[in-house]
Protein backbone atom coordinates (compact mmCIF):
# COMPACT_ATOMS: atom_id res chain seq x y z
CA UNK A 1 0.00 0.00 0.00
CA UNK A 2 1.40 3.32 -0.58
CA UNK A 3 2.06 6.08 1.36
CA UNK A 4 0.73 9.47 2.02
CA UNK A 5 2.27 12.58 0.51
CA UNK A 6 1.89 16.31 -0.10
CA UNK A 7 -0.93 17.06 -2.86
CA UNK A 8 0.13 19.15 -4.92
CA UNK A 9 -1.31 22.80 -5.23
CA UNK A 10 -2.19 22.86 -9.11
CA UNK A 11 -1.54 26.29 -9.13
CA UNK A 12 0.76 26.41 -12.47
CA UNK A 13 -1.42 24.22 -13.92
CA UNK A 14 -4.62 26.33 -13.45
CA UNK A 15 -2.82 29.27 -14.46
CA UNK A 16 -1.57 28.17 -17.57
CA UNK A 17 -5.30 26.48 -18.37
CA UNK A 18 -6.63 29.94 -17.74
CA UNK A 19 -4.18 31.04 -20.05
CA UNK A 20 -5.65 28.70 -22.65
CA UNK A 21 -9.46 28.69 -21.51
CA UNK A 22 -9.98 32.32 -21.42
CA UNK A 23 -7.51 33.27 -24.69
CA UNK A 24 -10.00 35.18 -26.86
CA UNK A 25 -11.36 37.56 -23.84
CA UNK A 26 -7.39 38.01 -22.71
CA UNK A 27 -6.10 38.27 -26.08
CA UNK A 28 -8.87 41.26 -26.73
CA UNK A 29 -8.54 42.54 -23.89
CA UNK A 30 -4.82 43.05 -24.21
CA UNK A 31 -5.60 44.46 -28.03
CA UNK A 32 -7.89 46.82 -26.73
CA UNK A 33 -6.13 48.17 -24.02
CA UNK A 34 -2.27 48.60 -25.86
CA UNK A 35 -4.22 50.66 -28.23
CA UNK A 36 -6.31 52.79 -25.80
CA UNK A 37 -3.69 53.28 -23.68
CA UNK A 38 -1.26 54.46 -26.75
CA UNK A 39 -3.93 56.32 -27.88
CA UNK A 40 -4.68 58.04 -24.68
CA UNK A 41 -0.48 58.21 -24.02
CA UNK A 42 0.07 60.63 -27.51
CA UNK A 43 -3.13 62.73 -26.13
CA UNK A 44 -1.07 63.38 -22.91
CA UNK A 45 -2.45 65.34 -19.79
CA UNK A 46 -5.91 64.85 -19.23
CA UNK A 47 -6.11 62.41 -21.40
CA UNK A 48 -3.61 59.97 -20.24
CA UNK A 49 -5.55 59.81 -16.70
CA UNK A 50 -8.62 58.95 -18.58
CA UNK A 51 -6.48 55.97 -19.78
CA UNK A 52 -5.57 55.08 -16.35
CA UNK A 53 -9.15 55.54 -15.13
CA UNK A 54 -10.58 53.01 -17.30
CA UNK A 55 -8.11 50.25 -17.47
CA UNK A 56 -9.69 48.14 -14.77
CA UNK A 57 -12.48 47.38 -17.36
CA UNK A 58 -10.18 45.83 -19.36
CA UNK A 59 -8.49 44.41 -16.87
CA UNK A 60 -12.02 42.65 -15.60
CA UNK A 61 -12.84 41.37 -18.96
CA UNK A 62 -9.90 39.67 -19.69
CA UNK A 63 -9.27 38.47 -15.78
CA UNK A 64 -12.27 35.90 -16.17
CA UNK A 65 -9.72 32.76 -17.53
CA UNK A 66 -9.73 31.73 -13.50
CA UNK A 67 -13.67 31.37 -13.46
CA UNK A 68 -13.43 30.28 -16.74
CA UNK A 69 -11.47 27.20 -15.50
CA UNK A 70 -13.37 26.58 -12.72
CA UNK A 71 -16.37 26.75 -14.42
CA UNK A 72 -15.72 24.54 -16.88
CA UNK A 73 -14.17 22.24 -14.47
CA UNK A 74 -17.44 21.59 -12.80
CA UNK A 75 -19.22 20.61 -15.66
CA UNK A 76 -16.51 17.96 -17.09
CA UNK A 77 -16.54 16.50 -13.73
CA UNK A 78 -12.83 17.40 -13.31
CA UNK A 79 -13.67 19.26 -9.44
CA UNK A 80 -15.37 15.52 -8.54
CA UNK A 81 -11.82 14.00 -9.30
CA UNK A 82 -9.73 16.60 -7.72
CA UNK A 83 -11.88 16.00 -4.27
CA UNK A 84 -11.94 12.74 -4.70
CA UNK A 85 -7.76 13.04 -4.07
CA UNK A 86 -8.14 15.29 -1.44
CA UNK A 87 -7.82 18.39 -2.64
CA UNK A 88 -10.00 20.98 -0.57
CA UNK A 89 -12.67 23.18 -2.68
CA UNK A 90 -11.03 26.37 -0.92
CA UNK A 91 -7.56 25.65 -2.66
CA UNK A 92 -9.32 25.51 -5.57
CA UNK A 93 -10.73 28.90 -5.04
CA UNK A 94 -7.12 30.71 -4.50
CA UNK A 95 -5.98 28.75 -7.63
CA UNK A 96 -8.72 30.43 -9.68
CA UNK A 97 -7.94 34.10 -8.00
CA UNK A 98 -4.03 33.78 -8.28
CA UNK A 99 -5.15 32.86 -12.46
CA UNK A 100 -6.87 35.75 -12.52
CA UNK A 101 -4.41 37.89 -10.93
CA UNK A 102 -2.07 36.96 -13.63
CA UNK A 103 -4.20 37.72 -16.33
CA UNK A 104 -4.62 41.41 -14.83
CA UNK A 105 -0.65 41.48 -14.56
CA UNK A 106 -0.34 40.64 -18.21
CA UNK A 107 -2.92 43.24 -19.04
CA UNK A 108 -1.85 46.25 -16.93
CA UNK A 109 1.90 45.65 -17.98
CA UNK A 110 0.73 46.13 -21.52
CA UNK A 111 -1.64 49.06 -20.45
CA UNK A 112 0.82 50.74 -18.47
CA UNK A 113 3.61 50.28 -20.33
CA UNK A 114 1.98 51.65 -23.83
CA UNK A 115 0.47 54.63 -21.63
CA UNK A 116 3.19 55.71 -20.21
CA UNK A 117 5.63 54.60 -23.24
CA UNK A 118 3.45 56.64 -25.57
CA UNK A 119 3.01 59.81 -23.01
CA UNK A 120 6.70 60.06 -22.60
CA UNK A 121 7.64 59.29 -26.02
CA UNK A 122 5.42 62.17 -27.00
CA UNK A 123 7.41 64.36 -24.78
CA UNK A 124 4.68 65.11 -22.38
CA UNK A 125 6.13 66.15 -19.42
CA UNK A 126 5.78 63.76 -16.14
CA UNK A 127 3.22 64.28 -13.77
CA UNK A 128 2.90 63.45 -9.91
CA UNK A 129 -0.72 62.83 -9.83
CA UNK A 130 -0.70 59.91 -12.56
CA UNK A 131 1.58 58.18 -10.26
CA UNK A 132 -1.22 58.48 -7.79
CA UNK A 133 -3.74 57.18 -10.16
CA UNK A 134 -1.89 54.54 -11.29
CA UNK A 135 -1.01 53.64 -7.83
CA UNK A 136 -4.25 54.66 -5.78
CA UNK A 137 -6.77 53.16 -8.02
CA UNK A 138 -5.48 51.67 -11.21
CA UNK A 139 -3.59 48.61 -10.19
CA UNK A 140 -5.40 48.23 -6.61
CA UNK A 141 -8.63 48.28 -8.54
CA UNK A 142 -7.88 45.96 -11.55
CA UNK A 143 -6.61 43.24 -9.11
CA UNK A 144 -9.42 43.87 -6.18
CA UNK A 145 -12.34 43.87 -8.77
CA UNK A 146 -10.86 40.90 -10.80
CA UNK A 147 -10.44 38.92 -7.58
CA UNK A 148 -14.74 39.24 -6.52
CA UNK A 149 -15.65 39.00 -9.84
CA UNK A 150 -13.56 35.78 -9.92
CA UNK A 151 -15.04 34.51 -6.23
CA UNK A 152 -18.49 35.38 -6.87
CA UNK A 153 -18.11 33.40 -10.48
CA UNK A 154 -16.40 30.43 -8.39
CA UNK A 155 -19.64 30.72 -5.43
CA UNK A 156 -22.18 31.13 -7.98
CA UNK A 157 -21.00 28.35 -10.12
CA UNK A 158 -20.32 26.44 -6.90
CA UNK A 159 -23.83 26.95 -6.13
CA UNK A 160 -26.16 26.99 -9.12
CA UNK A 161 -27.14 24.04 -11.54
CA UNK A 162 -24.41 23.52 -13.89
CA UNK A 163 -24.72 25.91 -16.73
CA UNK A 164 -22.81 26.54 -20.25
CA UNK A 165 -21.93 29.57 -21.91
CA UNK A 166 -23.73 33.00 -21.68
CA UNK A 167 -26.43 31.13 -19.74
CA UNK A 168 -24.19 30.20 -16.83
CA UNK A 169 -23.22 32.36 -14.01
CA UNK A 170 -20.02 33.53 -16.48
CA UNK A 171 -22.82 35.57 -18.59
CA UNK A 172 -22.94 38.34 -16.01
CA UNK A 173 -19.16 37.84 -14.33
CA UNK A 174 -17.92 40.98 -15.91
CA UNK A 175 -20.73 42.81 -14.65
CA UNK A 176 -20.05 42.17 -11.48
CA UNK A 177 -15.99 43.00 -11.59
CA UNK A 178 -17.22 46.84 -12.96
CA UNK A 179 -19.72 47.44 -10.30
CA UNK A 180 -17.04 47.78 -7.68
CA UNK A 181 -14.78 49.63 -10.62
CA UNK A 182 -17.70 51.86 -11.26
CA UNK A 183 -18.82 52.79 -7.89
CA UNK A 184 -15.08 54.13 -6.88
CA UNK A 185 -14.66 55.82 -9.75
CA UNK A 186 -17.76 57.64 -9.37
CA UNK A 187 -16.58 57.95 -5.53
CA UNK A 188 -13.28 59.44 -7.32
CA UNK A 189 -14.68 61.59 -9.34
CA UNK A 190 -17.27 63.01 -7.16
CA UNK A 191 -15.76 63.51 -3.89
CA UNK A 192 -14.05 66.80 -3.36
CA UNK A 193 -10.91 66.73 -4.89
CA UNK A 194 -8.91 67.06 -1.19
CA UNK A 195 -9.84 64.00 0.19
CA UNK A 196 -10.55 61.68 -3.14
CA UNK A 197 -7.17 59.75 -2.54
CA UNK A 198 -8.49 59.04 1.01
CA UNK A 199 -12.32 58.06 -0.10
CA UNK A 200 -10.96 56.14 -2.75
CA UNK A 201 -8.43 53.81 -0.33
CA UNK A 202 -11.12 53.86 2.14
CA UNK A 203 -13.50 52.14 -0.58
CA UNK A 204 -10.58 49.53 -1.70
CA UNK A 205 -10.05 49.07 1.83
CA UNK A 206 -14.19 47.91 2.24
CA UNK A 207 -13.74 45.62 -0.93
CA UNK A 208 -10.85 44.16 0.28
CA UNK A 209 -12.55 43.43 3.25
CA UNK A 210 -15.05 42.13 1.66
CA UNK A 211 -12.99 39.51 -0.29
CA UNK A 212 -11.51 38.23 2.77
CA UNK A 213 -14.84 37.46 4.49
CA UNK A 214 -16.03 35.86 1.47
CA UNK A 215 -12.31 34.19 1.19
CA UNK A 216 -13.09 32.61 5.05
CA UNK A 217 -16.24 31.06 4.54
CA UNK A 218 -15.30 29.22 0.83
CA UNK A 219 -16.54 25.80 2.86
CA UNK A 220 -20.06 27.09 3.42
CA UNK A 221 -20.13 28.62 -0.52
CA UNK A 222 -18.28 25.50 -2.02
CA UNK A 223 -19.69 22.59 -0.36
CA UNK A 224 -18.28 19.32 -2.08
CA UNK A 225 -21.80 17.98 -3.15
CA UNK A 226 -22.23 20.79 -5.15
CA UNK A 227 -19.10 20.43 -7.10
CA UNK A 228 -20.21 16.61 -8.33
CA UNK A 229 -20.92 15.99 -11.56
CA UNK A 230 -24.55 15.12 -12.46
CA UNK A 231 -25.51 12.17 -11.27
CA UNK B 1 -23.14 -8.08 5.00
CA UNK B 2 -20.09 -9.69 3.55
CA UNK B 3 -19.53 -11.88 0.35
CA UNK B 4 -20.79 -14.91 0.26
CA UNK B 5 -21.86 -16.31 3.43
CA UNK B 6 -22.24 -19.86 2.04
CA UNK B 7 -19.45 -22.55 1.85
CA UNK B 8 -17.67 -19.90 -0.89
CA UNK B 9 -17.09 -17.67 1.74
CA UNK B 10 -13.41 -16.17 0.98
CA UNK B 11 -11.08 -16.02 3.50
CA UNK B 12 -10.55 -12.79 5.46
CA UNK B 13 -6.78 -11.01 4.96
CA UNK B 14 -4.46 -12.63 7.44
CA UNK B 15 -4.34 -8.74 8.70
CA UNK B 16 -7.49 -8.92 10.11
CA UNK B 17 -8.00 -5.40 8.14
CA UNK B 18 -10.48 -5.84 5.10
CA UNK B 19 -9.75 -3.93 2.10
CA UNK B 20 -12.70 -2.31 1.88
CA UNK B 21 -15.41 -1.73 4.54
CA UNK B 22 -19.07 0.01 4.69
CA UNK B 23 -20.54 0.01 8.36
CA UNK B 24 -23.73 1.09 9.04
CA UNK B 25 -23.74 3.76 6.27
CA UNK B 26 -25.91 6.72 5.35
CA UNK B 27 -25.08 8.86 2.97
CA UNK B 28 -26.96 11.51 0.44
CA UNK B 29 -26.90 14.55 -0.83
CA UNK B 30 -28.15 17.93 1.46
CA UNK B 31 -31.63 17.77 0.86
CA UNK B 32 -31.97 13.82 -0.06
CA UNK B 33 -30.87 11.19 1.89
CA UNK B 34 -29.72 8.27 -0.83
CA UNK B 35 -28.01 5.07 1.40
CA UNK B 36 -29.83 3.79 3.95
CA UNK B 37 -27.53 1.25 7.02
CA UNK B 38 -24.98 -0.07 4.09
CA UNK B 39 -23.11 -2.41 5.49
CA UNK B 40 -20.19 -4.41 3.85
CA UNK B 41 -16.67 -5.50 3.54
CA UNK B 42 -14.58 -6.50 0.93
CA UNK B 43 -11.86 -9.07 2.11
CA UNK B 44 -10.05 -10.56 -1.03
CA UNK B 45 -9.18 -9.39 -4.37
CA UNK B 46 -11.78 -9.39 -6.83
CA UNK B 47 -14.09 -7.75 -9.36
CA UNK B 48 -17.23 -6.80 -7.04
CA UNK B 49 -20.07 -5.59 -9.70
CA UNK B 50 -22.51 -2.52 -8.25
CA UNK B 51 -25.93 -3.45 -9.57
CA UNK B 52 -29.24 -1.33 -9.15
CA UNK B 53 -31.73 -0.03 -11.09
CA UNK B 54 -31.02 3.85 -11.76
CA UNK B 55 -31.39 6.16 -8.54
CA UNK B 56 -30.38 2.80 -6.65
CA UNK B 57 -27.83 4.80 -4.83
CA UNK B 58 -24.73 2.92 -6.75
CA UNK B 59 -22.95 6.41 -7.81
CA UNK B 60 -23.57 7.83 -4.38
CA UNK B 61 -22.31 4.69 -3.02
CA UNK B 62 -19.02 5.03 -5.18
CA UNK B 63 -18.73 8.80 -4.29
CA UNK B 64 -18.94 8.02 -0.52
CA UNK B 65 -16.33 5.17 -0.67
CA UNK B 66 -14.40 7.54 -2.55
CA UNK B 67 -14.67 9.94 0.36
CA UNK B 68 -16.06 12.60 -1.74
CA UNK B 69 -19.19 12.65 0.33
CA UNK B 70 -19.32 12.02 3.85
CA UNK B 71 -21.55 9.43 5.78
CA UNK B 72 -24.34 11.27 7.79
CA UNK B 73 -24.19 7.83 9.93
CA UNK B 74 -21.77 5.12 9.88
CA UNK B 75 -18.29 4.28 8.60
CA UNK B 76 -16.05 3.60 5.83
CA UNK B 77 -12.78 2.06 6.36
CA UNK B 78 -9.77 1.38 3.72
CA UNK B 79 -7.12 -1.30 4.58
CA UNK B 80 -8.96 -0.81 8.17
CA UNK B 81 -8.55 3.34 8.69
CA UNK B 82 -10.91 5.64 8.24
CA UNK B 83 -11.70 6.91 4.72
CA UNK B 84 -10.84 10.58 5.40
CA UNK B 85 -7.61 10.24 5.95
CA UNK B 86 -5.28 11.07 3.29
CA UNK B 87 -3.58 7.53 3.73
CA UNK B 88 -6.98 6.24 2.55
CA UNK B 89 -7.72 7.54 -0.07
CA UNK B 90 -4.52 7.24 -1.12
CA UNK B 91 -5.03 3.39 -1.51
CA UNK B 92 -7.86 4.35 -4.28
CA UNK B 93 -8.69 5.10 -7.53
CA UNK B 94 -11.33 6.74 -8.33
CA UNK B 95 -13.71 6.59 -11.75
CA UNK B 96 -17.09 8.62 -12.09
CA UNK B 97 -19.32 7.98 -14.82
CA UNK B 98 -18.16 11.46 -16.26
CA UNK B 99 -14.84 11.69 -17.68
CA UNK B 100 -13.65 14.26 -15.64
CA UNK B 101 -10.72 15.71 -18.71
CA UNK B 102 -9.83 19.32 -18.26
CA UNK B 103 -10.71 21.37 -20.96
CA UNK B 104 -8.29 23.86 -22.50
CA UNK B 105 -5.33 20.58 -22.87
CA UNK B 106 -3.84 18.47 -24.67
CA UNK B 107 -4.15 14.66 -24.16
CA UNK B 108 -0.82 14.00 -22.88
CA UNK B 109 -0.98 17.38 -20.83
CA UNK B 110 -4.43 16.34 -19.31
CA UNK B 111 -2.64 12.89 -18.16
CA UNK B 112 0.23 15.11 -17.09
CA UNK B 113 -2.36 17.02 -14.53
CA UNK B 114 -3.75 13.78 -13.21
CA UNK B 115 -0.51 12.44 -13.08
CA UNK B 116 0.78 15.78 -10.78
CA UNK B 117 -2.07 14.30 -8.51
CA UNK B 118 -1.13 11.19 -8.70
CA UNK B 119 2.68 11.94 -7.49
CA UNK B 120 3.64 9.93 -11.49
CA UNK B 121 6.19 10.57 -13.84
CA UNK B 122 6.33 11.98 -17.61
CA UNK B 123 7.43 7.98 -17.82
CA UNK B 124 4.48 6.48 -16.45
CA UNK B 125 2.09 8.92 -18.94
CA UNK B 126 4.35 8.09 -21.68
CA UNK B 127 3.41 4.73 -20.96
CA UNK B 128 -0.17 4.55 -20.51
CA UNK B 129 -0.41 6.28 -23.87
CA UNK B 130 0.65 3.29 -25.49
CA UNK B 131 -1.19 0.93 -22.92
CA UNK B 132 -4.39 2.31 -23.65
CA UNK B 133 -3.84 3.03 -27.62
CA UNK B 134 -3.96 6.43 -27.48
CA UNK B 135 -0.76 7.63 -28.34
CA UNK B 136 -1.88 8.96 -31.60
CA UNK B 137 -4.20 11.32 -29.83
CA UNK B 138 -1.26 12.63 -27.58
CA UNK B 139 -1.15 15.59 -28.75
CA UNK B 140 -5.09 16.35 -29.57
CA UNK B 141 -6.76 18.72 -27.24
CA UNK B 142 -9.39 17.07 -25.21
CA UNK B 143 -12.13 19.11 -26.19
CA UNK B 144 -11.86 18.04 -30.47
CA UNK B 145 -12.20 14.24 -29.16
CA UNK B 146 -15.16 12.14 -29.13
CA UNK B 147 -17.13 10.74 -26.20
CA UNK B 148 -15.61 7.32 -26.90
CA UNK B 149 -12.08 8.95 -27.16
CA UNK B 150 -12.75 10.91 -24.17
CA UNK B 151 -13.76 7.71 -22.40
CA UNK B 152 -10.48 5.88 -23.10
CA UNK B 153 -8.05 9.09 -21.95
CA UNK B 154 -10.17 9.26 -18.96
CA UNK B 155 -9.73 5.42 -17.85
CA UNK B 156 -5.88 5.58 -18.84
CA UNK B 157 -5.72 7.90 -15.63
CA UNK B 158 -6.26 4.92 -13.78
CA UNK B 159 -3.03 2.84 -15.17
CA UNK B 160 -0.91 6.00 -14.04
CA UNK B 161 -0.16 4.67 -10.74
CA UNK B 162 -1.19 1.55 -8.81
CA UNK B 163 -3.82 1.47 -6.27
CA UNK B 164 -5.00 -1.73 -3.68
CA UNK B 165 -8.61 -0.53 -4.39
CA UNK B 166 -10.25 0.56 -8.11
CA UNK B 167 -13.72 2.15 -7.77
CA UNK B 168 -14.92 2.41 -11.42
CA UNK B 169 -18.56 3.86 -12.02
CA UNK B 170 -19.70 2.61 -15.54
CA UNK B 171 -15.91 2.61 -17.18
CA UNK B 172 -17.07 1.02 -20.64
CA UNK B 173 -20.40 3.35 -21.63
CA UNK B 174 -19.68 5.32 -24.13
CA UNK B 175 -17.16 2.96 -25.81
CA UNK B 176 -17.53 0.74 -28.54
CA UNK B 177 -17.96 -2.84 -28.07
CA UNK B 178 -13.88 -3.29 -29.02
CA UNK B 179 -12.75 -1.34 -26.67
CA UNK B 180 -14.95 -1.79 -24.70
CA UNK B 181 -13.64 -5.78 -24.77
CA UNK B 182 -10.05 -4.45 -24.47
CA UNK B 183 -10.37 -2.13 -21.48
CA UNK B 184 -12.30 -5.20 -19.87
CA UNK B 185 -9.27 -7.25 -20.16
CA UNK B 186 -7.42 -4.45 -18.66
CA UNK B 187 -9.54 -4.57 -15.68
CA UNK B 188 -9.72 -8.17 -15.85
CA UNK B 189 -5.83 -8.12 -15.35
CA UNK B 190 -5.91 -5.42 -12.68
CA UNK B 191 -8.31 -7.63 -10.71
CA UNK B 192 -5.77 -10.18 -9.80
CA UNK B 193 -4.48 -8.78 -6.75
CA UNK B 194 -6.39 -5.67 -6.45
CA UNK B 195 -10.02 -4.61 -5.56
CA UNK B 196 -12.29 -3.15 -8.00
CA UNK B 197 -16.04 -2.20 -7.31
CA UNK B 198 -17.67 -1.82 -10.95
CA UNK B 199 -20.69 -0.31 -11.33
CA UNK B 200 -22.48 -1.19 -15.10
CA UNK B 201 -25.76 -0.98 -16.78
CA UNK B 202 -24.55 -3.78 -18.95
CA UNK B 203 -25.92 -7.02 -17.94
CA UNK B 204 -24.08 -10.01 -20.06
CA UNK B 205 -20.48 -7.46 -18.64
CA UNK B 206 -21.52 -7.91 -15.33
CA UNK B 207 -21.93 -11.39 -15.75
CA UNK B 208 -18.45 -11.15 -17.67
CA UNK B 209 -16.54 -9.32 -15.90
CA UNK B 210 -17.91 -10.00 -12.07
CA UNK B 211 -16.93 -12.53 -9.32
CA UNK B 212 -18.91 -10.68 -6.90
CA UNK B 213 -22.02 -8.79 -7.07
CA UNK B 214 -23.72 -6.03 -5.00
CA UNK B 215 -27.35 -5.21 -5.22
CA UNK B 216 -28.35 -1.86 -4.62
CA UNK B 217 -32.45 -1.18 -4.28
CA UNK B 218 -33.45 2.27 -3.03
CA UNK B 219 -30.60 3.52 -1.42
CA UNK B 220 -30.50 -0.49 0.81
CA UNK B 221 -27.74 -3.01 -0.41
CA UNK B 222 -29.98 -6.33 -0.96
CA UNK B 223 -27.32 -8.47 -2.18
CA UNK B 224 -23.72 -9.14 -1.61
CA UNK B 225 -22.63 -12.73 -3.09
CA UNK B 226 -20.57 -14.54 -5.75
CA UNK B 227 -21.75 -14.08 -9.23
CA UNK B 228 -22.53 -17.74 -9.39
CA UNK B 229 -24.52 -18.33 -6.17
CA UNK B 230 -26.95 -16.25 -7.95
CA UNK B 231 -30.93 -17.50 -8.67
CA UNK B 232 -31.75 -18.42 -11.89
CA UNK B 233 -28.03 -18.78 -13.67
CA UNK B 234 -29.68 -19.43 -17.49
CA UNK B 235 -29.81 -16.75 -20.06
CA UNK B 236 -32.55 -16.94 -22.77
CA UNK B 237 -30.87 -15.92 -26.44
CA UNK B 238 -32.90 -15.42 -29.00
CA UNK B 239 -31.95 -15.95 -32.91
CA UNK B 240 -34.00 -14.28 -35.38
CA UNK B 241 -33.05 -15.63 -39.09
CA UNK B 242 -33.35 -14.30 -42.70
CA UNK B 243 -35.53 -17.45 -43.96
CA UNK B 244 -37.16 -20.12 -41.88
CA UNK B 245 -34.69 -23.09 -40.43
CA UNK B 246 -35.22 -26.62 -40.41
CA UNK B 247 -32.73 -27.02 -37.63
CA UNK B 248 -34.83 -24.46 -35.30
CA UNK B 249 -38.03 -26.50 -35.52
CA UNK B 250 -37.70 -28.06 -31.99
CA UNK B 251 -36.79 -24.60 -30.76
CA UNK B 252 -39.52 -22.38 -28.81
CA UNK B 253 -40.57 -19.55 -30.34
CA UNK B 254 -41.54 -15.64 -29.22
CA UNK B 255 -42.48 -13.70 -31.79
CA UNK B 256 -39.83 -13.33 -34.77
CA UNK B 257 -37.18 -15.30 -32.65
CA UNK B 258 -36.50 -18.48 -31.92
CA UNK B 259 -35.36 -18.94 -28.40
CA UNK B 260 -31.95 -21.30 -26.72
CA UNK B 261 -31.41 -20.90 -22.79
CA UNK B 262 -27.64 -21.30 -22.33
CA UNK B 263 -25.37 -21.18 -19.29
CA UNK B 264 -23.53 -18.35 -20.05
CA UNK B 265 -22.67 -15.73 -22.64
CA UNK B 266 -19.58 -17.16 -23.31
CA UNK B 267 -21.64 -20.10 -25.16
CA UNK B 268 -23.18 -17.33 -27.80
CA UNK B 269 -20.16 -17.61 -30.25
CA UNK B 270 -19.94 -21.69 -30.24
CA UNK B 271 -23.88 -21.36 -30.77
CA UNK B 272 -23.39 -19.30 -33.53
CA UNK B 273 -20.95 -21.20 -35.39
CA UNK B 274 -22.71 -24.65 -34.84
CA UNK B 275 -26.14 -22.53 -36.26
CA UNK B 276 -23.71 -21.45 -39.19
CA UNK B 277 -22.60 -25.09 -39.54
CA UNK B 278 -26.00 -26.01 -40.38
CA UNK B 279 -26.83 -23.82 -42.77
CA UNK B 280 -29.01 -21.49 -41.07
CA UNK B 281 -28.97 -18.03 -42.07
CA UNK B 282 -28.53 -15.38 -38.91
CA UNK B 283 -30.43 -11.99 -39.08
CA UNK B 284 -29.79 -10.90 -35.05
CA UNK B 285 -28.53 -12.95 -32.33
CA UNK B 286 -29.58 -10.84 -28.57
CA UNK B 287 -30.36 -11.43 -25.29
CA UNK B 288 -33.65 -12.09 -24.04
CA UNK B 289 -33.47 -12.78 -20.57
CA UNK B 290 -30.59 -12.36 -18.07
CA UNK B 291 -30.70 -13.56 -14.47
CA UNK B 292 -29.43 -10.18 -13.51
CA UNK B 293 -32.18 -8.39 -14.40
CA UNK B 294 -34.20 -9.35 -11.31
CA UNK B 295 -31.63 -7.08 -9.44
CA UNK B 296 -33.21 -4.12 -10.97
CA UNK B 297 -36.63 -5.24 -10.09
Amino acid sequence: MSTPSALPTLLSTTVRRSLVVGRVSLAISCFMVVIYSAGFGFGGGVLISIGAYILPIFSVAGGIGGALVYSNDRLKGVLEYVVAYGIRPGRLLVNAVVASAVQVTIILGLGIGAGVATYRLSGHPFVPALDLVLLGYTVPMSYLSAALMTTVGVYWTSLASPRSGMNSPLGVLPMIGLVPTGAVLILALAAPPAHAAQLVAAAELAIFIVLMVLWTRSERFMPTERLLSPG
Amino acid sequence: MTAGSGPDTPPALETGASYLACRGVDSGYRDRPVLHGVSFSIDRPAIYVVLGPNGAGKTTLFRTVAGILRPTAGEVFVGGAPIDRQSSRDQMHYLSHMDGMPDGLTVREGLEFYASIERATPADVDRVLDQLEIRPLADSYISKLSAGQRKRVSIARIFLVERSIYLLDEPTANLDPKVAREIRALILKLSQDRVVLYSSHNLFEAREIGQYVLALKEGRLTLFDRMENLRGTHFIIGVRTLEPAAALAQWERRGDYYLKEISGPDQVPGLIQELEREGVRLREVREMENPLEELFT
